[in-house]
This record gives C-alpha cells, structure tokens and sequence, in this order.
C-alpha cells in the first residue's frame, strides 16, 4: 500500500496562506467516534491526545465531503482560492 | 440596478460549459466563472461518458474531443465470503456508445470550444457566498462580487449558489465519496476499452469499485456512500489502495483524487429551481446507477443545453423568476424520464444489493459440486435465501423492481 502522504505528494498544490477549513473543537472534545478522521480520503483531520481535531489543509482534496461527515456541525467548509490542481481528472 | 451580465454560470465543468456553449450560440451576454486555474483542473469522474448528450452539443465531437477509448466490453466482478467470486463479460467490439475520459483534458478542450464560440469564462474565480438582491442574484467571490438577474448553478455537487440561499440540505446517505487513482497503463493490450464494475470487493462498503481502459492508463477507483465509511473495513484514505491491490494492479500510480457524488434518486431530488436560479449537473443531482449504467455526464451536458434555451427563454420575457420552465423542459427531455425509469433499479442496489452475491455464490457452489446430497436449483436457492434471513416475499419483490 502506497503510504497516504506519497500518495497526496503526486498532486500539484497551491497552498493558500490561511486555512480553508475551520473546526470547532470544543465540540470535537465530546464527539466519540470522530467519523471525520475515518471519512476524509485526504486525512486532513487528526485526532489530538486532548481531543481535539488537527486541521491538515493543505492536504484537502477538495471532495466536498467535509459538508456530510461531521454530525455535530462542528467543520466550517468553504473551497480553497488555490488548492489541488488535477492532471487527469 | 445595474447587472454585470444577463447570466451568470458557476462552475465551468460539463453542466456548466454546456449552458455556456448554448447560450452562446443564442448570443447572450453570459459570464461563467471557474474555480479552477482551467476547466477540469477541480474535477474526477470515473471516467466513462455516454456520448450521446456530447454529439448533440458538439456534433462533431467524435472527431475532435480528447476521449480515451470506446468501451466496447462490460466485466462484472463480484467478490462473496470464503473468496469465493462470480464475474461474467458482455462484449460488443465496434461499439461507439461510450469512451473513457480523463476529465483534466477533456474539460479544458470543451472550456476551449466554448471561448472560440465567444463565451466569456472568468478562471481562478472562486464563489463562497450568494443572495438575493434587487430581484437578482449577488455572488462573492474573490475577486469582489457580482450580479446577474438569474444564476445557473453548475458548481458541482455542493451546490454553491444553492447551498448559500438555503436550498440545500446535505446527508451522508445521499452522498459517495469516489476516490480514484490514475495508474500507468498495464492490461492495456486490448485496442478498444472495458470497463470492470466490482461488487463486495471491501466488506461493510455500500459502494463499489470500478475500472476504466484509458490510452495509456488505467482508471482505478472506489465509491462509498458517506454514511457508510465508519462501517467499511479500511478508512477512505486506503479504500482505493485496498481496492488496487486486491485487483493485482500495479503499474506506476499518477495521481491520487477524490470527489463527493451525488446520490439522490429520482425520488429524493433536491430542488433543481427557484426564482433567479437554476442548478444542472452534479449541483442538480443528477446521477443514474440501474445496475446496467452509473451515468452523470451525459445529464450534466444535457441539463447544461436544456437550461441554456430555458434562461435565453426567461432573458427574452424578461421574467426571470419563472423558472419553472426549465422544470418543464427537463421533464420533456430524457433526463427526468431516465431517472424515473431508473429509480426501482437504483432503491434495490442502495438498499438490498449485499445481501444477494453470498446467496448466489453458494448456490453456484452447491450447483457445481457433485454428491449423493442435490437439490433442485429452486429448492436450493429457496433455502440460501432463508439461511440469510431474506424472506421469499423480499427476495421477489427486489426481483419485481430489477426487471420491471
């Protein structure tokens, strides 16, 4: 299995400067299952010790399915200026 | 109060170059605005186009447009327990209803035809935001914001416009997630392409993988619905590696992508109008999987050209919240019609279609193998299905909706 990081490093990406993507983590603290760490194909989301969710954005591949996979409202998700440019599509 | 065009389409996908193209040639002042540096540099498909829809908008498409190859050979692959598996090929060479596409390519050249016709197309134009005002639509982008008397919504299964006017309600059932990796070609000896639908390749995934013969690459991909992934057995990131391996494809892997799809069915559309507004492709949710096609680019053309003569209809009464007449027309058109006709195939797949594939893999088994014990093909699949707790009634109601 090719590792994910390698994977995401074959896409061309222009990073924005600030993050597309914001978590309310308060809320993260009382979430249990963290579907969003098991549903993002980009694994931008990662869980911290405390509970809360790290944000990788610059990872995102711009699915959209952080609009679905938190049930707690809790990811605030608009597209990035920039972000991953396609080759193939 | 002042426009900045007559119409204004979000996203310069198939959906929305379609419209673009139509209303061009109708001579309207349109803008369309594109998220990504070029058309396509945002998309994923799984990469297979019906071309119908393509020949009706640019007829000689056939000659021009960058497809890959024509699927002229189905193979249906279906994993069940104790690696058992069932596959079967319906082949027809010569055939030229469908190609592979890589969409990167293939958008770019259709955003290219659409400027030669004299649509003018805003690049790297990212909208967040729309509302109403002064009887129109204003949206925000980062590049300021901008107003039209009607919007066509074509920014893909998020829906922007619709979204930001309250038109939306998500749900993790009703989406996929499709994850996809283009690798460089092996198995690519056959001049004409195939295209290999999967079933139960990763246990507890209500979805299925796919692969498409491109030119030189494969296409290889998975799809989940949403609200399934915590149960699949492999996280989304893996899903398509696990897929790959379990196929034996190796070969160099070119890129890594995903992409959210829509998955109403007929009878859960999202609202596909409202006044000043008009969603088509993805934004409107159309998709059709009856077990036989898994279509979406053939509707996001179609639905772009039908709402292209709806708004040059809305701009010459100047009555631009009637846009109900695109409803209408879609429902003239083929669209509406093979959602509808697709919808019992597509409630049967969404809610029944595991159960099946370990019932039928044991009864070949039984049916293959040779004892003083043999039973009836019938009385053998009457007690499998029992054994899987599906009542007979179930099981011939599911087969009802299937043929009828």
């Amino acid at each position: 299995m090719i590792p994910l990081l390698k994977r995401l490093g074959l896409n061309t990406y222009d990073v924005d400067s600030t993050s597309h993507i914001q978590v309310d983590t308060d809320k993260c603290v009382q979430c249990v299952g963290k579907p969003c760490t098991i549903s993002c194909p980009a694994g931008t989301y990662e869980a911290s010790p405390d509970g809360k969710i790290i944000v990788h954005y610059e990872r995102c591949l711009e699915c959209g399915g952080a609009l679905v996979i938190c049930p707690y409202g809790a990811i605030k998700f608009r597209f990035p200026n920039g972000g991953v440019k396609y080759k193939y599509g | 109060m002042s426009f900045d065009a007559d119409v204004i389409i979000v996203g310069g996908g198939l959906s929305g170059l379609s419209a673009g193209i139509t209303m061009a040639r109708e001579g309207l002042n349109t803008i369309l605005l594109e998220r990504g540096e070029y058309s396509g540099a945002k998309n994923v498909s799984g990469g297979r186009m019906y071309i119908h829809s393509l020949l009706k908008l640019v007829p000689d498409a056939l000659e021009k447009a960058p497809l890959e190859k024509p699927i002229t050979k189905e193979t249906y692959l279906m994993f069940c327990e104790n690696n058992k598996k069932i596959s079967f090929s319906f082949e027809e060479k010569g055939k030229r209803n469908s190609y592979s596409v890589l969409r990167a390519k293939f958008d770019r050249w259709l955003a290219n035809e659409a400027e030669n016709l004299g649509l003018l197309i805003s690049y790297s134009t990212n909208v967040y935001n729309a509302y109403r005002e002064h009887e129109g639509i204003t949206l925000e982008t980062d590049k300021g914001a901008l107003k039209a008397p009607i919007v066509i919504d074509a920014s893909g299964v998020t829906s922007v416009v619709f979204r930001s006017l309250g038109l939306r309600n998500f749900s993790p059932d009703k989406w996929m997630l499709g994850v996809k990796e283009v690798v460089k070609g092996n198995g690519l000896e056959r001049e004409e392409g195939e295209a290999i639908t999967v079933v139960n390749a990763i246990k507890g995934a209500k979805g299925g993988g796919f692969i498409y013969t491109n030119k030189d690459t494969l296409s290889v991909g998975f799809t989940i619905t949403f609200d399934s992934i915590p149960k699949s057995e492999k996280p989304a990131k893996d899903l398509v590696e696990e897929f790959r391996e379990k196929m034996g494809i190796e070969g160099e892997v070119l890129e890594y992508s995903a992409h959210a799809i829509p998955y109403y069915g007929y009878k859960n559309l999202p609202r596909l109008y409202d006044k000043n507004v008009i969603a088509v492709g993805d934004a409107a949710g159309f998709l059709i999987n009856d077990g036989f096609t898994i279509r979406g680019m053939d509707l996001a053309i179609a639905s772009g050209m039908v709402a292209g003569i709806a708004v040059k209809k809305l701009v010459e009464s100047r009555n631009y919240e009637n846009t109900e007449i695109y409803y209408k027309m879609l429902e003239e058109s083929f669209i509406l019609r093979h959602l509808e006709l697709a919808y019992n195939r597509f409630s049967v797949i969404n809610s029944s279609l595991s159960l099946y594939p370990d019932v039928i893999c044991k009864v070949l088994s039984d049916m293959f193998t040779v004892s003083e014990d043999r039973r009836t093909l019938i009385s053998d699949a009457l007690i499998r299905l029992k054994e899987s707790g599906i009542t007979l009634g179930k099981a011939l109601d599911d087969l009802r909706k299937v043929v009828l």
